[in-house]
């Protein structure tokens, strides 16, 4: 499992009015999802530990040198209602046939099917916790997820704009609980699947 | 100077101090007022002097749709009709309606686009490609989110889904750069998908 708290060093994300910033928010975020994730048996690697920003290729690169990784970039809005969480999958809006090599900038697109079963997953446990959650993953053009070789999800919940950090904090144990529960549903699928043939 | 005439000096300096500290207060508060009302109309004032001047006999009024957040569910899109007088030539008419969407709905909480942001360029290529330059308000006053980036730019594509037939795919330029992502999570260097329908007819220049 490769996790990874987006932003941080001088890119602080979403930031609330109150000094909340989505940097920050993130690794305490990350911090309970690995000790979910462990205690289910899965090895945890996250692509920053500390107040540093690393490129999204070089993010990309942590998932992308281990042999049948999982991403799962995580995020807190700006937007939408306050105690709500939000998978993503990738849009491929890129265009032309692949070819036989794997290009860098398209490398999710061969994951997409593994992406939204896994981001399914996800959604429909945070969807049983957190009202007004949607009930299945969306796509949307994410940077980061694009350059992605391993089934990759974006989990972003809502948002900065509330009245008090611990609102946020009051989230993370569900959130993480949900991803930890919908990755050990999704592993079989991918142990299985004919598109890498990697177990994770 | 007399006595008399010194009394009436000072009295009138009395009254003077008197009248200035009732009326110096209200003064300052009316010039503030007049500060805040005058904001506005620059704003204004800029986006008019950014608006194509499109309007000619050959425009016609017609029922635009513009898609803003819904205010059912501010994390979706809804149409809105809005009557306009929309150029003919599909680049005009792609300007017209990307003004509009960022001048904003009535509820300004529905907008999905920031209010300082401006509508630099747009043209449209021989292959459908509709490129539309912001200013780089566009990628600095957009919350920053997947949620809201991703609003942002399908509030464009889909208003030029609906109004211009001629684009089949966007590409967003900041300052007339391209840009990795609009403001940390959507990816700018991508063609967004507007139209899956063909458009031939009027994509190829006609000459």
């Amino acid at each position: 499992m490769v996790l990874d708290p987006a932003h941080g060093g001088t890119d602080p994300g979403a930031r609330g009015a109150l000094g909340i910033r989505e940097s920050d928010l993130v690794l305490d975020l990350a911090a309970q999802v690995r000790r979910a994730l462990e205690a289910s048996g899965f090895q945890v690697i996250q692509t920053r530990a500390g107040n540093d920003n690393p490129s999204f290729d070089d993010r990309s690169t942590v998932a992308n040198a281990q042999r049948g990784a999982v991403f799962v970039t995580l995020h807190i809005s700006s937007t939408g209602l306050p105690g709500t969480a939000r998978v993503y999958v990738a849009a491929d809006n890129s265009t032309g046939a692949a070819g036989t090599l794997l290009s860098w900038d398209r490398a999710q697109a061969p994951y997409a099917t593994l992406s939204k079963k896994l981001g399914d997953a996800v959604q429909g446990l945070l969807a049983q916790r957190f009202k007004g959650s949607p009930n299945s993953a969306r796509t949307a053009s994410i940077r980061q997820l694009r350059t992605t070789a391993a089934p990759a999800i974006a989990v972003e919940i809502s948002s900065v704009s509330v009245q008090d950090r611990s609102e946020l904090d009051k989230m993370m144990p569900g959130v993480a609980d949900a991803i930890a529960r919908g990755v050990a549903e999704f592993r079989p699928s991918y142990a299985a699947g004919p598109e890498t043939g990697a177990q994770p | 100077m007399s006595e008399g005439w010194r009394r009436w000096l000072l009295g009138g300096l009395c009254v003077a101090v008197v009248v200035g500290a009732i009326y110096f207060p209200a003064l300052r508060k009316k010039l503030r007022s007049s500060a805040k009302t005058t904001a506005p109309s620059e704003e204004q004032a800029r986006r008019e002097l950014t608006q194509p001047t499109v309007a000619s006999s050959s425009d016609m009024p017609t029922k635009a749709k513009m898609f803003w957040a819904s205010d059912e569910d501010e994390t979706a899109l809804a149409p809105v009709t809005v009557e306009l007088a929309l150029s003919r030539d599909p680049s005009l008419r792609a300007k017209q309606v990307l003004n509009t969407l960022l001048a904003g709905p009535v509820d300004s909480d529905l907008r999905t686009l920031p209010p300082d942001a401006a509508l630099l360029a747009f043209y449209i290529l021989p292959d459908g490609t509709g490129v539309a330059d912001f200013s780089e308000a566009f990628a600095t006053s957009t919350p920053s989110g997947i949620l809201s980036e991703q609003l942002a730019v399908d509030s464009i594509a889909r208003t030029l889904e609906a109004n211009v037939p001629q684009v089949r795919r966007l590409k967003i330029l900041v300052h007339g750069q391209e840009v990795e992502t609009m403001a940390g999570h959507v990816d700018l260097t991508q063609f967004f998908p507007v139209s899956t329908a063909a458009a031939p007819a009027a994509v190829p220049a006609k000459r």
